[in-house]
């Protein structure tokens, strides 16, 4: 056979031999018994220089051409056997997804603050700022200012905690509102004023799932050249949307409240269910829930800040903190908001 | 208050009677809902009929056999009860009626003799506990009607809560005119006429303290027989809520309930010398209560005086000696008038809130004295007999005249906006009672049954609720500017970057017991800042700090199972001296505080976790502080109260001490039951939140840095952060990082010594460093060292 013959017979069988290299390592026997020394390839390259001069270029140029081809197949055939054998170690690099090896630390904000915030945030959204004031503080910003009379019955040592503090006259009690702030913050401000005011307020109250001796307000305060019954309605009924959901319906029953002149307590609608289901867990068929208290500012209120309340009108209102989230969250007991169980601050994300 | 749809109609005649509705109604005229109930009739075929013979069962001596007329003839019915003879108008319960209880009636062979029903007793309607005997029923009623029309069933009772500035509205007078003025209606006292005869009351009466009685007036009866009210007296009162007593202590709540003016019933005979006297008491003085109760009486009591001493506690209950009973033949029927703080403060010292007081101490018009007592007298003589005298007492200590108050159209659009025309004003003022007359401005005279009227907003306010809040639109205005403050916003940050660092934030009650600040192990005591009035020991003193309530919290945690406990608060800390913001009030700041307890960090599976220690809580400082911008603050070891003597460091912003950083100290630990060791700080929140300067950043180097590293022998008394940042100061700007990878003592370092070991890297600004350049910084580094006492190891 000569050596043209001799390539191609080995061309036509090499394709055969290098599919059926199963690993990398047969690959390598398999190439180097089509293209190493001791193959037929080798051999006809040893044989070259014994050969014709006028047959060395034809032969030459055959040898390459069957060289390059079978390289080629075995690369392909390399490329793929690498692909299967990385394919094969993923395989037995394999976790089990379900197992929580590793986990970050977990903590959230407090469910109270969260509420906050949003409240907060709400009203920042209207143009409102966000003050603060006192908890311990004068009868005089917390009553008299707010025109609670001196015998009014939430001035009694049974409803209001008062300290062993100051000059007697000043009666230093802690804060049974967040209300005193509008007091000070107007005090120190020039109208317009729209302000919102987050803090913890006490009572004299003994604990139980519905009470607690501390427990959080907001309180909010607008006073401008015409602030109209209209406006308040206005604006608690986009609070109560913006915090209850689009669908929110609202209404206003007229109340008495000493610093609001004329006062009323706002209920929404159920969020939970289309309106007064009967056994509904939210609003137990009543379809409303009552949400927060608010009026007109009194013109007495205005008077002690010395605003004029014929120029100026303005107004407030006050909400619960727990309660909202006591309603929003289904929460049956306050205490749980101060216990810290951080299996109950854990659910609120 | 509950008020009974069927009597409030005698009072005004109202466009519907469905309950949903009238409840939306009054809920919206500020009379707020706290329920209703609809009374149905417990009952079916029961009517009145009338005993017209009484004879012996011939085999039966327990019961008796009655011929029976209920308007078709006689039916023969066997009773068992002998509280009635023949006459006696009953109700009765016909074969096939059913009693409340599924309860049903039919015809029965009782012995022999037939019974075509049964005579009811008031507990078998389900009326009353009263199954002494069957019901004999007042009058002559109309024979074969339906029993229920004599109870008035069925019914529907609203339960109302008053608000406190609305006296008159504890009545079924004031809620009629509130609807009549919504519904554009009339309203009515039904009348009830009194009848005199000649003569005046024997008893005097003297009013002492003007400033507490305003008015005092009484009536005599004469002549009364005590007994029980008639059927619907008794009815109506407990549909309201009232127990029935006897028929004069009856009246008075009934006209009570009717025009909001209570009322007390003196037995006449029982007042010694005839005369009483209104004044407060003396220290020491007693008096037995109608509830059997004695009262130690105070000079601020407001008592009614006889020749004996107290008699009475004006206003809130009467007293025993002088209370009517089955023997009372002379009644005294008073109406006075007391000053509602006077009032409030008894009836809350005394623990003793009752229907009167609740109106007294709302402001019950003096003005209604007069009428009250006659309409009660009249109605004792229609109930109990006896005569009126024609004269009456009536000391008026201090006359209260109504009111005028302007209105101008102004003052109604200032609050409402424009859309409620003069007219309507008018009319809805008007409906309500008032006078009105001129247009602008009206002239408003306000009845003195009305206290909470009394300037132009008051009025505006009566104008806004019976035209209907609901029919006010809804506007939404903007305050000029609004937003958080700096300070605001780096709260949020803050809070938000120890959530993210795995601590919760924690709500405690701003109280602490001294229990739990002795098991922290400090406290100055003279400064704490105590509550006058606490309800509980817990309660009687405010947090000086916030560890003592999150150290509580971690315990409920770890006493729940938790195996770690991560927690930080911000809240104010309270202290007995003045605040700076004003003298006046005790100080009171606030602060951050973090407590940590059993494994901090990720956890990984297999790996040991990381507890909680000094270390992590400067860590979560490190991060606060990095967050917040003070790269600049100083923390030092120092020991601080409650805190680890040797594991703890005070932190310094611009050389003011805010705060401290450690670990608790460990009997702290044992106190609060907390295992290990516990992570905590406590820090002036006010430094931290105060806007810092913002730092110029500018694009990082990417020329190529040189890494070197530096080991020292460092005198133990040397903190580490000392040679850190000596080091690094005298690389200037070079240095983008120093990094201490290793520390230790032991075999091979000399005694007194830690060896220290830092990575340092430098990084060019403008041009690639030349180790001509590194050189000179690194020896300018060894000889900071040399400075602190340390020597470079291997040297």
């Amino acid at each position: 056979m000569d050596s043209t013959a001799a390539l191609d017979d080995v061309l036509a069988k090499a394709p055969a031999a290098i599919d059926a290299a199963g690993t990398l390592d047969e690959l390598g026997r398999v190439e180097s018994g089509l293209l190493g020394k001791s193959s037929a390839i080798g051999e006809v390259r040893r044989s070259m220089g014994g050969l014709d001069p006028a047959e060395r270029p034809i032969v030459g140029a055959r040898l390459n051409e069957v060289t390059e081809q079978i390289q080629s197949l075995v690369e392909k055939r390399r490329a793929a056997l690498e692909v299967e054998d990385e394919a094969l170690l993923l395989a037995q690099d394999r976790i089990d997804v379900t197992l929580e090896s590793y986990v970050l630390p977990d903590a959230t904000t407090h469910v109270l603050q969260q509420t906050i915030d949003e409240i907060v945030d709400i009203f920042v959204g209207l143009g409102y700022r966000v003050a603060d004031g006192p908890e311990a503080e004068l009868a005089w910003y917390n009553f008299d200012a707010l025109n609670t009379p001196p015998t009014h019955p939430s001035r009694l040592e049974s409803d209001t905690v008062y300290l062993d503090y100051g000059d007697p006259a000043d009666e230093v009690l802690l804060r049974t509102q967040t209300s005193p702030v509008q007091v000070r913050w107007m005090e120190t401000h020039d109208p317009p004023v729209y302000v919102v005011v987050p803090g913890k307020v006490y009572r004299k109250e003994t604990t139980d799932a519905t009470h607690l001796p501390v427990f959080h307000q907001v309180e909010g305060l607008a006073v401008d050249e015409s602030i109209r019954l209209s406006d308040l309605k206005g604006t608690l009924a986009h609070f109560s949307r913006e915090f209850f959901g689009p669908k929110t319906e609202v209404r206003f029953r007229p109340h008495f409240f000493p610093f609001t002149e004329p006062s009323a307590e706002l209920d929404v609608s159920c969020f939970d269910c289309d309106g007064g289901e009967p056994g509904c867990r939210v609003c137990g068929g009543a379809g409303w829930l009552e949400m927060l208290g608010c009026g007109m500012v009194d013109p007495a209120v205005l008077e002690a800040v010395g605003y004029d309340p014929d120029q100026l009108s303005g107004f407030a209102f006050g909400m619960g903190v727990e309660r909202l989230a006591m309603v929003r969250y289904g929460i049956n007991d306050i205490r749980h908001f101060v216990d810290n169980d951080l299996r109950f601050l854990g659910r609120f994300r | 208050m509950k008020v009974p749809l069927r009597w409030l109609q005698e009072f005004i005649d109202l466009p519907t009677d469905d309950p949903a509705e009238l409840a939306l109604i009054l809920d919206m005229l500020g009379h707020e809902i706290e329920g209703y109930e609809v009374m149905e009739t417990g009952w079916s075929d029961v009517i009145v009929g009338r005993v017209d013979e009484i004879t012996a069962h011939p085999d039966a001596d327990k019961v008796r056999v009655c011929q029976v007329d209920t308007g078709e003839g006689p039916e023969q019915i066997i009773c068992g009860a002998w509280n009635f003879s023949e006459g006696a108008y009953v109700a009765v319960a016909r074969p096939g009626a059913v009693l409340p209880g599924n309860f049903e009636i039919g015809r029965r062979t009782i012995r022999g003799v037939e019974s075509n029903g049964m005579i009811c007793s008031e507990s078998e309607l389900g009326l009353g506990e009263d199954h002494s005997g069957i019901l004999v029923l007042e009058g002559e009623p109309e024979l074969g009607v339906d029993f229920e029309q004599l109870v008035e069933l069925p019914d529907v009772v609203f339960e109302l809560a008053i608000t406190p500035n609305r006296p008159d509205a504890m009545s079924l007078l004031g809620i009629a005119r509130d609807l009549a003025a919504r519904f554009e209606t009339e309203y009515r006292v039904p009348p009830r006429p009194l009848r005199t005869v000649a003569g005046a009351p024997r008893v005097k009466v003297q009013i002492g303290d003007p400033d507490g009685c305003r008015r005092f007036t009484a009536r005599e009866i004469r002549g009364v027989t005590v007994g029980r009210s008639p059927l619907w007296v008794r009815h109506r009162l407990r549909k309201a809520g009232v127990r029935p007593i006897t028929n004069v202590v009856d009246v008075t709540n009934y006209v009570m309930l009717e025009l909001g003016h209570p009322l007390h019933a003196f037995d006449a005979d029982a007042i010694a010398d005839d005369l009483l006297v209104v004044k407060r008491a003396r220290s020491g003085e007693k008096l037995v209560t109608l509830d059997g109760e004695e009262r130690m009486l105070g000079p601020e009591d407001l008592i009614i005086y006889d020749g004996e001493g107290p008699t009475s506690m004006s206003g809130t209950m009467g007293g025993a000696r002088s209370e009517v009973s089955e023997g009372t033949v002379n009644v005294l029927m008073e109406a006075a008038s007391w000053d509602p703080p006077t009032i409030m403060y008894m009836s809350r010292r005394h623990g003793l809130r009752s229907e009167a007081s609740t109106r007294f101490e709302r402001g019950v018009d003096p003005n209604l004295t007069d009428e009250a007592s006659a309409r009660a007298a009249a109605m004792v003589v229609e109930l109990a007999g006896g005569d009126v005298s024609e004269g009456l007492v009536d000391e008026i200590a201090k006359p209260l005249e109504p009111l005028r108050v302007e209105l101008r159209a102004r003052d109604v659009e200032h609050l409402l906006g424009p859309g409620i025309d003069s007219g309507e004003v008018a009319g809805i003022l008007t409906r309500l009672g008032m006078g009105v007359e001129g247009s602008e401005p009206m002239t408003v005279t306000v009845p003195t049954f009305r206290p909470d009227v009394f300037r132009p907003a008051d009025l505006v306010e009566e104008v806004a609720r019976i035209h209907g809040y609901e029919r006010f639109g809804a506007t939404v205005p903007t305050g000029p500017a609004g937003g958080l403050t700096p300070e605001q916003r780096r709260m949020r940050r803050l809070i938000s970057t120890l959530v993210g660092a795995g601590v919760s934030q924690a709500v405690t009650l701003p109280f602490v017991s001294m229990e739990g600040l002795e098991a922290l192990g400090h406290e100055d005591s003279s400064t704490l800042l105590r509550v006058t009035n606490p309800l509980r020991e817990e309660e009687s003193v405010l947090r000086p700090g916030l560890l003592p309530g999150l150290l509580v919290a971690a315990r409920y945690n770890i006493a729940h199972g938790a195996r770690s406990v991560s927690l930080f608060e911000t809240g104010r800390v309270f202290r007995a001296k003045p605040d700076e913001s004003d003298p006046r009030l005790p100080l009171q700041i606030d602060r951050l505080g973090w407590v940590a307890v059993g494994a901090v960090g990720p956890s990984v599976l297999g790996a040991e976790s990381h507890d909680a220690n000094a270390d992590v809580s400067l860590a979560l400082l490190r991060r606060v502080m990095t967050v917040l911008g003070h790269e600049d603050h100083r923390i030092a070891a120092a020991p601080a109260a409650g805190f680890h003597p040797s594991r703890s460091a005070q932190v310094s912003l611009a050389g003011t001490v805010i705060g401290h950083a450690g670990e608790l100290s460990p009997r702290a630990a044992r106190n609060f039951d907390l295992p290990g060791r516990v992570a905590v700080a406590e820090l002036d929140l006010a430094p931290l939140l105060a806007p810092v300067a913002s730092v110029v950043v500018g694009s990082p180097s990417v020329l190529p840095h040189v890494d070197f590293d530096l080991s020292f022998l460092l005198p133990v008394e040397v903190p580490v952060g000392d040679l850190v940042r000596a080091t690094v100061e005298v690389g200037s700007d070079l240095v983008e990082s120093a990094r201490v990878f290793d520390v230790f003592d032991g075999p091979g370092v000399a005694e007194g010594h830690r060896a220290v070991a830092i990575a340092y890297r430098l990084r060019p600004l403008v041009r690639t460093l030349t180790n001509e350049e590194v050189q000179p910084v690194r020896l300018a580094m060894i000889a900071a060292g040399d400075g602190l006492g340390a020597r470079l190891r291997g040297v």
